[in-house]
């Protein structure tokens, strides 16, 4: 329940300024139909494989799942049988930076890094976002239904990221999902020493980057403390001293430290990795996950004991010199560690890749498999669903199939670990949002209204 | 067609020990040009001798166990063995800073390279690896490279030349018009001596050189591959005619808005280089960017490669196809796509095929390879057996062995 904590805290620390947060999510699922998916083989994102199960949604959230379900339910049922077909939870991205660098890719539409100084933490990926992304809809027809957005990776502390439905709506507050914490992009290495370094100022160095840091939370513990100090202060107490300045830097750096926000740690090498860790326990704060990490399998079991995810990629490597180290079992190694204590997750990073994170999985289960794993294709999945939720602090209500959580799933047209697997259907809170069988349903971003015959295919 | 008679140097380094006869039993041998069947490949003194039921003795038989086996695969856009690290500099060899058209990559191969072995491993054995992109719209020459690993570098030299038309600072009209003056000079060139041909005003006012002006000669009156990356639809139109105008070998590279103008595409003959995956309108000129853009093209008889966005990993050209089939492509054409069309598109000779007297040049996959997720249990180049250990797999033993396997 990390999320309603979020919401309770974060009201309570901030109540002496503002009531409530500001664009909070005013996304509210439409009543969604009673759906009766039958006959289904079905990852559950738990680690499940389920064959001929049947599966019930009612009011946006998963009903029940079993063998031979029976249906009790007056009124409208859309019942479809799925023999030989697949169903999972929606696929779920941790590292995306649509609508931030929307398509097409122009300087207009680049708003992911406000690479201006080496910390903004107070800047917040979602004031970036242009609803009318065409790539939401390709990730959709992907099988996408959440996606989280990051600020880019040119700052130490790049800001706020925020997690998304895939629903399309002409405000950021109407795609925001409910409640899900917002998460703090940190970035380690070649990354930030470049843009800064090559200004000729700090950080230019990997020890200037770990001084940035440790910097920056100094002074958001004594933001903190301040901020506690003065809040649990009594009312009389509260009329003769002025409460801190508000700080937009420090209220997200206090966010962290008060564990309401997820730290999201850009960061490819071994050892950095365990200073950033280091760094972590020193200001009493966790890191939730690495991303890109490709040298993540040489510290597995150091990534399981700190329970810090490693959201990867399946063979990304060479594009720098902190990414040379590639194996493809990295993501195999990071959710063996310990016994399969670990915590792995296949990210893109990418407008083409969100859309084939099935096959990025599929590559990187059987290159784990290769190795000498056991890894079912059941627990892979968890890798683009469960594991990838629970990063984004949205575990209790999506990423699988489970009674109670929403009715966030994907019908497949055959096994989705093939690269021949299309998402049919895709549901978002029991939803039909994208049918493969229906073109029509595919949403189409005022941009795409300029494209030829925009419902269909685009080049039918 | 434009009959293509390259006048590249072809080095072939025949230092490969001619030693192993190699007989591969029951493969389900995809030949890269025609229909699937079951049968044997003898290999021979690096070259298939015999293909079909064969009841010969060889000193190393392989079961193929009816196991898919291809042609080894070939890239025909790659950075392999010229760039090491793409954001570190002193890696990179694409770039020249004095010549153009006529600037060659060819001398700056690595055959220790790490991405050698590494997509060898996954079933590329041969690559085209080409300069990086400039300004102009006629950059410079790529080479083809058989994927040995070898000191004595095999392959052919300066065997294409890379252009560019589309979205830039400046006006792609007059990129168009450079193009077209570029061609010109080049046909200028032709039984000139360059020293009077640099003289002119277009190659005074870009600086050429004699080396520029050599490479605009093979272009223009040889028939040197020209592969130009553009996508907008009216850009593709015009280099339609360009290439009609003046006979160019003329390949086309992106094409993302090619299905507006498909017939006029087909009808012009041109071969395309695509990526499969690449449905993302990354700019104002590829609105029309689809999954479907390989069915819509190969279904027009258009001949397709296939490109990918991805660095260092240019097998996932395997991927790509995979998803070019997934949405209506012919799994035959892209197999095609990977092997014999490249060769043929290239005039690679004695490549891409698994055809009598061709180089063996052969693939054994554990599965389908089209499945990202399938890697080749052999490699052939040359009919010598490829080691399949690679960097990334020294460092996979060294660090997987500290783990706790269930």
């Amino acid at each position: 329940m990390r999320y309603r904590n979020f919401i309770f805290t974060f009201a309570l620390s901030f109540s002496f300024i503002t009531i409530g947060a500001p664009f909070d999510s005013t996304y509210a699922p439409q009543n969604s139909p009673i759906i009766f998916l039958k006959n289904a083989n079905i990852y559950d994102g738990e680690g499940n494989e389920l064959l001929g199960y049947d599966l019930l949604v009612k009011n946006g959230q998963i009903q029940a799942i079993g063998k031979n379900l029976l249906l009790n339910e007056t009124g409208k049922v859309l019942s479809y049988d799925l023999t030989n077909q697949w169903v999972t939870p929606g696929i779920i991205d941790i590292h995306s930076h649509m609508g931030v660098y929307s398509a097409p890719g122009v300087k207009t539409s680049s708003d992911g890094n406000e690479s201006t100084s080496p910390v903004t933490a107070d800047v917040w990926a979602e004031h970036s976002v242009w609803t009318q992304d065409p790539q939401f809809s390709l990730a959709l027809q992907g099988g996408v239904t959440t996606f989280h957005v990051l600020p880019g990776s040119a700052n130490l502390i790049g800001g706020r990221g925020t997690t998304f439905k895939n629903i399309q709506s002409n405000t950021i507050q109407g795609m925001k999902f409910p409640k899900a914490p917002h998460s703090l992009k940190m970035a380690c290495g070649e990354n930030p020493k470049r843009v800064y370094g090559s200004r000729k100022r700090a950080p230019s160095t990997r020890m200037g980057n770990a001084a940035g840091y440790r910097k920056a939370w100094i002074d958001a513990a004594e933001y903190r403390d301040e901020l506690n100090s003065y809040v649990s202060k009594s009312a009389s107490a509260k009329e003769i001293v002025n409460p801190p300045t508000r700080d937009l830097e420090m209220d997200t750096l206090a966010g962290v430290l008060n564990g309401e926000i997820l730290v999201h740690n850009h960061c490819y090498r071994a050892e950095e990795m365990v200073v950033m860790i280091d760094i972590a326990n020193e200001f009493g704060y966790k890191i939730t996950a690495f991303h890109h990490a490709v040298e993540a399998y040489k510290i597995a079991d150091l990534l399981a004991d700190n329970n810090i995810c490693g959201a990867l990629w399946a063979d990304w490597w060479g594009f720098k010199h902190e990414a040379y180290d590639m194996v493809q079992e990295n993501i195999a190694i990071v959710d063996q560690a310990r016994g399969g204590k670990g915590c792995a997750i296949v990210h893109s990073d990418d407008a083409i890749g969100i859309q084939h994170l099935n096959q990025e999985a599929a590559k990187a289960l059987a290159a784990g498999n290769r190795a000498g794993f056991d890894i079912s294709k059941a627990r892979a999945m968890k890798w683009i669903t469960l594991n990838p939720a629970q990063a984004a602090g949205i575990e209790d209500v999506t990423g699988s199939l489970v009674k109670g959580k929403d009715a966030d799933i994907v019908i497949w047209n055959m096994d989705p670990f093939s690269v021949y697997a299309k998402a049919q259907k895709v549901f978002i809170d029991g939803n039909l949002m994208f049918d493969r069988d229906n073109l029509l349903t595919k949403p189409v971003s005022d941009f795409d209204l300029g494209i030829i015959q925009p419902n269909l295919s685009r080049t039918e | 067609m434009n009959k293509i008679h390259l006048i590249t140097v072809f080095i072939f380094s025949l230092s490969f020990t001619l030693n192993a006869d190699i007989l591969i039993k029951n493969g389900n041998i995809y030949s890269g040009d025609s229909a699937p069947f079951i049968g044997d490949i003898y290999i021979k003194d690096g070259k298939i001798h015999s293909i079909g039921s064969l009841n010969i003795k060889a000193s190393k038989e392989i079961d193929a166990q009816g196991k898919i086996v291809t042609p080894g695969f070939i890239a025909p856009m790659t950075l392999i063995g010229i760039v090491e690290i793409n954001s570190l500099d002193v890696t990179r060899d694409d770039e020249s800073d004095y010549l153009n058209m006529g600037f060659s990559i060819f001398r700056a191969y690595n055959p220790n390279s790490t991405l050698i072995p590494w997509n060898r491993a996954n079933g590329i054995t041969s690559a085209i690896s080409i300069p990086q992109q400039t300004s102009m719209p006629l950059a410079g020459m790529g080479s083809y490279f058989i994927l040995d690993g070898n000191m004595n570098i095999s392959g052919s030299k300066d065997m294409m030349m890379l252009g560019r038309i589309g979205a830039s600072s400046g006006s792609r009209s007059e990129d168009l018009d450079l193009l077209e003056n570029l061609i010109s000079l080049g046909k200028l060139a032709k039984n000139r001596p360059y020293e009077k041909v640099i003289e002119s005003p277009i190659a005074v006012f870009f600086e050429l050189l004699i080396q520029d002006i050599e490479a605009l000669d093979k272009v223009a009156n040889e028939g040197l591959p020209l592969v130009i990356k553009t996508n907008r639809a009216s850009d593709i139109k015009h280099l339609i005619d360009i290439k009609n105008k003046y006979k160019l070998n003329m390949i086309l590279a992106g094409v993302e808005d090619a299905p507006i103008v498909i017939d006029e595409l087909a009808a012009s003959e041109i071969p395309v280089i695509i990526n499969p995956m690449d449905n993302i309108p990354d700019s104002f000129d590829e609105l029309s960017s689809s999954l479907e853009l390989s069915a819509i093209l190969s279904n027009a008889g258009i001949t397709v490669l296939f490109d990918t966005s991805r660095s260092h990993n240019y097998h996932l050209i395997r991927q790509g196809a995979g998803n070019a089939v997934a949405y209506g492509m012919d799994y035959l054409d892209a197999i095609a796509g990977l092997s014999a069309n490249v060769a043929n598109v290239f005039d690679l000779k004695d490549r891409g095929s698994i055809t009598k007297g061709y180089y063996a040049d052969i693939a054994i996959w554990e599965s389908d390879p089209l499945e990202p997720a399938s890697i080749p249990s052999y490699v052939f180049i040359n009919g010598i057996e490829s080691d399949l250990t690679t960097r990334s797999s020294r460092l996979k033993d060294r660090y997987i062995k500290k783990l706790d396997k269930k």
